[in-house]
């Protein structure tokens, strides 16, 4: 290529100037709408990190936005403690997978996938019909059912869906949002008492030992191993101090021997 | 102002009430303002017609002062418009070539886009740093400005229309341009900032490299033509397309634009902003107005810089090819019809234009127009037609009006080639630019010289 001075600049001048009568790229958005239906909410897809784990975080938005409620999705919790997996129940019913797949184009990586037992939902329709089938009491109605089944199971989670007319992925999330909502079943529940007598007698390192021994963190609605950390509501009258009850009984536990305590429990305690 | 604003809530509150409500914004500011509007017409025809003769023949006794009055304040006000229109230019201009649309919200296409920028320059908040020179802070972009708009005393618009012909023009051009040099450094002085300080340097560093192939490269114009004067440069380019200068001074042109492009500070020499790489040099701490004249200052450097290419190279304000058409419009004669005939005939041409179009735009308009605006668009129709009439027929009759629009199509075709090259070409490093003005353009210039004088010399003998 030979070179001639300013070349390249004449060549760049002519490129502009081409460019000043070619057709225009903008769209003017108000005036020129795209033609798209009114449920439209854009394509699905699921993203992959780096490390090729998913990066759905199973936060629920996008079935909460779904206008069908089609949208469902499987995976643990920050603590790699819940599995959830669980939609729209009378959309899809069984063939939750394969409509995401199907919407993905892409595998969920989903092999802890297990269904959910079923349940007598009869103790369920009791407390709906006590709280007028009202999705507005919807707290009230969760904790009801925690109080019947101990936890809440997903089949009861349905049910209420299905009666009250209350979309499952604010049921979902409002059942996450509360610390003291669970979805498992504990298998013990060991209560600390943290009222003042208990609290000088060592109470709170007890509660820290146990927290950290049974790997749960106080007042979480469950904890891996199937042991539960509560806080007892109030002080047990004549009970001594420091005061920890293991399904409501108490138990002689100090502030020395908690760890002992705490390790005994989880050998005896899981399955 | 105070009687005609309590005039104006009493006439509103005289309305019928819910009046204002069913009216568009546009209806209700028309209905507000017309009767101010129109009693205002009403008192200017007045006062002209019972002040104007008395008050003309003591301005005629005046006329040397008047003349001076009259350029300088038309060349202040002549700033301001033109600036607008630059910057409109370049924001259109520029976004085409990245195929884009552009402004296109504010005005017809966009147009009052850069009037609304300068209305929210002005509305900000005029702010000196703490520890600055407030003194010569304030009046850097003063000297800055006004540097840059008395060089246009001396552009030759159109045969006649010139602020002052001066037998240095280009002397008075180029050392009054220079002092544009001062106000930066002044701005980076005062400013009480690093960075201002050094843009300032660098910005004068530039400024004054460029000064000297840019004036060297017009004495060969100068030798040519024989004469500073710029009105008579124009005469000795008159004639036709190749009496102009730019046949003669083909390497004088090229390094002319060139330094021309760093001394209006534009890419690919505009080191002294480099709006995308470093903090804006001199003009860092300045906010508002203040920042505002450095900006309209370097857009009307832009349309100076053309003005005067045009000028010198390529024949003025003179017809590139000999007008064939010569209608003679002398038979008729404005001063016949007396004040109140040209009243009549102004009002009948507007009001029955509005009506007459504003009829068309309801009638075929596409859409459903409301009366007020089918008479808005109709009136801006009619005052199209009638500045298009009466331009066509100044361009005929007057040689000074199709001596501006030669002038106005030459600088604005410069105008864009300035913006074209800041669309096209990327910006130099600081080294680049110094040592293309040491090295090349000034060797060139005094090359361009030389030739010049010796060929003046052997073709004179």
């Amino acid at each position: 290529m030979s070179f001639v001075p300013g070349l390249g600049i004449a060549k760049g001048m002519a490129l502009t100037l081409r460019r000043f009568f070619a057709p225009k790229a903008t769209i003017q958005y108000p005036e020129t709408a795209p033609d798209v239906a009114v449920r439209f909410r854009g394509r699905l897809q699921l993203l992959y990190d780096e490390l090729g784990n998913l990066k759905c975080e199973t936060c629920f938005q996008c079935a909460q936005a779904c206008p069908v409620e089609c949208i469902d999705m499987g995976g643990f919790d920050t603590r790699g403690r819940f599995h959830v997996h669980w939609g729209a129940p009378e959309m899809y019913a069984e063939r939750r997978e394969e409509s995401a797949l199907r919407r993905t184009g892409r595998p969920v990586p989903d092999p802890a996938y297990t269904h959910f037992d079923p349940i007598d939902t009869a103790a369920v329709d009791g407390i709906l019909e006590e709280y007028d089938f009202d999705p507005g009491q919807l707290p009230a109605i969760l904790e009801s059912i925690q109080r019947v089944h101990g936890y809440l199971p997903v089949a009861a989670l349905k049910r209420v869906g299905q009666v009250t007319g209350a979309p499952y992925a604010p049921t979902y999330g409002m059942a996450t949002y509360y610390r003291h909502l669970r979805f498992e079943k504990p298998g013990h529940t060991v209560a600390v008492c943290q009222c003042t007598s208990c609290l000088v007698a060592g109470s709170g390192r007890i509660a820290g030992t146990l927290a950290r021994e049974l790997g749960t963190e106080m007042g979480r609605g469950s904890a891996a191993g199937g042991v539960a950390l509560e806080q007892l509501p109030s002080h047990v009258p004549g009970a001594s101090s420091p005061l920890v009850t293991l399904d409501g009984k108490s138990q002689p536990v100090t502030a020395a021997g908690a760890a002992a305590w705490a390790r005994a429990l989880a050998g005896k305690g899981v399955a | 102002m105070r009687t005609s604003m309590t005039s104006v809530t009493a006439f509103v509150k005289s309305l019928p009430a819910g009046v204002l409500v069913r009216l568009s914004p546009a209806e209700r500011l028309a209905l507000i303002f017309s009767p101010l509007a129109i009693g205002g017409g009403v008192v200017t025809v007045l006062a002209i017609a019972l002040l104007g003769p008395p008050f003309t023949d003591f301005l005629g006794a005046n006329l040397p002062l008047v003349r001076f009055a009259v350029a300088a304040s038309a060349i202040l006000l002549m700033t301001v418009p033109t600036a607008f229109v630059l910057i409109y230019l370049e924001l259109k201009v520029i976004a085409r070539m990245n195929l884009r649309v552009g402004p296109n919200r504010i005005g017809p296409w966009g147009s009052a886009m850069s009037v609304v920028h300068g209305l929210k320059v002005l509305a900000k908040e005029d702010f000196a740093p703490t520890g600055a020179d407030v003194t010569i802070f304030t009046l850097a972009p003063v000297v800055t400005y006004l540097a840059s708009i008395m060089t246009l005393l001396v552009i030759p618009f159109a045969p006649g229309l010139i602020g002052q012909d001066l037998n240095i023009g280009l002397l008075y051009f180029f050392a009054v341009g220079g002092l544009t040099v001062v106000g930066l450094l002044m701005a980076g002085w005062s400013s009480f900032n690093k960075y201002s300080l050094l843009g300032g340097l660098r910005a004068a560093a530039q400024i004054i490299s460029y000064e000297i192939p840019l004036t060297l490269s017009v004495v060969g114009v100068i030798l040519l033509a024989g004469t500073m004067s710029t009105n008579r440069i124009v005469l000795a380019q008159s004639g036709s397309l190749l009496d102009w200068f730019v046949f003669r001074q083909p390497l004088a042109v090229l390094v002319f634009f060139i330094a021309a492009t760093a001394e209006a500070n534009r890419t690919p020499f505009d080191m002294t902003e480099a709006d995308s790489e470093i903090v804006a040099g001199f003009a860092t701490e300045y906010s508002g107005m203040r920042f505002g004249f450095f900006f309209f200052a370097e857009y009307v450097n832009v349309f100076i810089v053309s003005a005067l290419a045009a000028t010198l190279f390529f024949g003025g304000w003179t017809a590139p090819f000999n007008w064939p058409l010569a209608y003679d419009l002398n038979w008729f004669n404005p001063w016949s019809l007396g004040f109140f005939g040209w009243t009549a005939i102004v009002l009948a041409v507007l009001v029955i234009g509005t009506e007459f179009f504003a009829v068309i735009v309801r009638l075929f308009g596409g859409r459903e127009w409301s009366a007020w605006d089918a008479m808005g668009l109709g009136f801006l129709i009619d005052l199209v037609l009638v500045v298009g009439i009466l331009g066509l027929a100044g361009f005929i009759a007057f040689d000074w009006v199709h001596g501006i629009f030669w002038f106005m199509v030459k600088t604005y075709a410069f105008v864009f080639t300035f913006v074209w090259m800041r669309a096209t070409l990327p910006r130099v490093r600081v080294d680049q630019l110094m040592g293309f003005a040491w090295k090349w353009l000034l060797p060139a210039s005094l090359l361009n010289l030389f030739a010049t004088a010796t060929a003046v010399v052997l073709l004179n003998r």
